[in-house]
């Protein structure tokens, strides 16, 4: 159970109104059906009796329709997407778009889509109707006669009896938020059930994987053979080369030219075997770079997360290997900086230099919140690039601020 | 003492640039070459090496089976000294296995390639012990069964003297420590060798941790 301090901060939280947000999403869902409903049993009234005509047509158009529309593979993308931004809740979609979605899936799918309207239009209605009701409780108090409560079919009689009602229809908005926040949870915790990948699927994508990782292992078995023999050479010649440099200088001449065509092969083969594991990543999508920054804090800002970014010098002129790893550092960190830090600003500041990139990226900490480490999961990552690179990296607790300093030379080192 | 050798590796440069070495030191020479283990039976039979020095991998007839072949139809075969590019190839465990009595990385230093060549060529003593230990330990079963080697009927001492082989110790080093005469030691190694029913020191450390009366796992501290 939360603390009552939780409980007490939950309208002040940002994740609450975005929950807020997907139900009223849900509510304007609604509409379509509604209107729908309506032209369906006016139209079928003249040959059915009224009842049944509206029996068909809210069957047909409140019931099967939305079911219909959930399955399309787009909505279940949109859902996803929305889930994701507005209910914070991780979906794992991964590789999902390949596979043409199963029965299972889109039955899945359209379960959730009508829980997301039917729940949407609840509180969509609730927070229609309840303002005129809050008012005019508020003034029954003051009024001679019955007062109407808001556009309800229901009064109140007018007076100080009716005193009572004030804290009631003061606290009811309140009970809104709440009721949105703690069914927006109870639809979070159902969400990777119905918009996660069936477990053929999961199963596909892993295969998927699995394919990937053994076709690397391979190249890496490859690479390890061909630069072992390589190395082999090159140590046994010169070795050998040393210790007849004096008696046989006519062998000594060969394996100088032994070693260095065994390098160069070594070499050669290196590069491309690393060409393939390059064009591997780079094939399956098109990889970000700094150009895409922008549009990174963009959508980072949409789902909700202050950020400042501060860019300076000729970001378009970095080399291609450095921009899209710096692109991966920005990320990680932006992501990183969500999960541990919570609702906090952060600052993004990036310059290119003549020999440099360097780029920070501070936020205040959270005295309340520790700083999980989670493994240091995202941090490795972080450090995996930067040390490919040959750059620096510093990160951790600087005054009062959780900062991360990275510094990438812009040409390899010779 | 004239030591002969035979190299059998796929790869010319790798053989000539061996072959220098060896042949640079007084006492070892090359006898014959060969690059793959097909024929390196007949090879054998003709030159009558002391030492072969084997790739483990190579195309047609591998290190292994060649090595194999060696001890199956030779009378006295000679010592194998298998070469490899990876410490942690586990072709090297199976070789041996198949009764190759040492190991040498193709990257040693050309002073540790003829050294490992005399040292084999004497046997009393284990080539690279620690190396051998983590190869075993990559292969053994996870619990060993402790009595592994009790059909063998070793007495305590020669049990004890077992492991001070298979940590690399020298019969002097393994007389000094056990305060008996040189000659006992060497007595003792050769009943645990027959028991076994090894044809060398390597052969009999294989045995046993491939029994578990050894487990390559246990911390314990390693001579060489």
């Amino acid at each position: 159970m939360p603390r009552p301090r939780e409980l007490l901060a939950i309208p002040a939280r940002r994740s609450t109104w975005r929950r807020y947000a997907y139900h009223v999403i849900g509510a304007a869902l609604v509409a379509p059906y509604v209107t729908l409903t309506g032209f369906v049993a006016l139209a079928l009234q003249g040959g059915a009796g009224v009842v049944a005509a509206w029996t068909i047509a809210i069957a047909a158009c409140c019931l099967v329709a939305p079911i219909a529309t959930g399955m399309l593979a787009p909505v279940r993308m949109l859902e996803i997407a929305a889930a994701r931004l507005l209910l914070g809740v991780e979906v794992d979609d991964a590789d999902l778009i390949r596979d043409a979605a199963s029965w299972s899936t889109r039955w899945r799918s359209a379960a959730w889509f009508v829980a997301h309207v039917a729940v949407g239009g609840v509180i969509g209605t609730l927070t229609v109707i309840l303002p005129p009701v809050v008012v005019s409780a508020c003034s029954a108090p003051f009024a001679t006669g019955d007062v109407q409560l808001g556009r309800l079919d229901a009064t109140v009689p007018g007076g100080p009896e009716s005193a009572w009602l004030v804290p009631l229809a003061l606290l009811s908005p309140a009970a809104l938020v709440y009721l949105a926040v703690g069914v927006g949870a109870l639809l979070a915790r159902v969400a990777p059930r119905l918009l996660g990948p069936s477990p053929a699927e999961q199963l596909g994508a892993a295969q998927r994987r699995a394919d990937r990782l053994a076709e690397r292992n391979r190249l890496a078995r490859e690479l390890h053979d061909s630069v072992g023999h390589a190395l082999s050479i090159v140590t046994v010649q010169a070795g050998a080369a040393g210790r007849v440099l004096d008696s046989d200088l006519a062998f000594a001449r060969q394996a100088l030219s032994d070693i260095e065509t065994s390098a160069r092969n070594g070499l050669r083969d290196l590069d491309h075997v690393l060409g393939l594991l390059r064009d591997d990543t780079a094939a399956r999508a098109p990889t970000p770079t700094l150009a895409d920054l922008q549009r990174l804090v963009a959508s980072t800002r949409s789902a909700g997360i202050d950020v400042t970014a501060e860019l300076t010098g000729r970001i378009d002129e970095v080399p291609q290997a450095v921009s899209r790893e710096a692109y991966r550092i920005v990320q990680e960190s932006l992501t990183n900086a969500a999960r541990h830090a919570g609702d906090v600003p952060v600052s993004l500041t990036l310059n290119v230099g003549v020999e440099h990139l360097e780029l920070k990226l501070t936020n205040p900490l959270d005295a309340s919140r520790t700083q999980r480490g989670g493994g240091g999961r995202g941090l490795n990552g972080i450090q995996e690039r930067v040390a490919s690179l040959r750059g620096q990296l510093t990160a951790g607790p600087d005054a009062g601020e959780w900062r991360i300093a990275v510094r990438l030379p812009l040409h390899p080192t010779p | 003492m004239n030591l002969g050798i035979v190299l059998v590796d796929d790869e010319p440069l790798i053989r000539s640039g061996l072959r220098a070495i060896i042949n640079a030191e007084p006492d070892l020479s090359v006898l014959g070459e060969a690059d793959d283990g097909a024929g390196v039976t007949a090879m054998v039979r003709r030159l009558r090496p002391d030492v072969v020095l084997m790739d483990v991998r190579m195309p047609v007839v591998d290190g292994i089976e060649a090595t194999r072949r060696l001890l199956a139809n030779l009378d006295e075969p000679p010592r194998v000294l298998v070469l490899t590019t990876f410490e942690n190839d586990d072709y090297v465990f199976d070789a041996l296995r198949a009764g190759a009595s040492g190991f040498l990385l193709k990257r040693a230093r050309p002073d540790e390639v003829v050294r490992a060549i005399r040292l084999l060529a004497a046997g009393d003593s284990l080539l690279f012990p620690a190396a051998i230990r983590a190869l075993a330990a990559r292969r053994a079963p996870a619990t060993p069964t402790a009595s592994g080697l009790d059909s063998a009927g070793l007495t305590d001492r020669e049990a004890e003297i077992l492991r001070l082989i298979a940590q690399g110790r020298s019969n002097a080093e393994i007389s000094a420590q056990l305060i008996v005469s040189a000659e006992t030691v060497k007595t003792h190694v050769a009943h645990v060798l027959a028991k076994l029913d090894a044809r060398d020191r390597t052969q009999a450390v294989i045995r046993a941790y491939d029994s578990g009366f050894i487990a390559p796992r246990d911390p314990h501290p390693d001579g060489g």
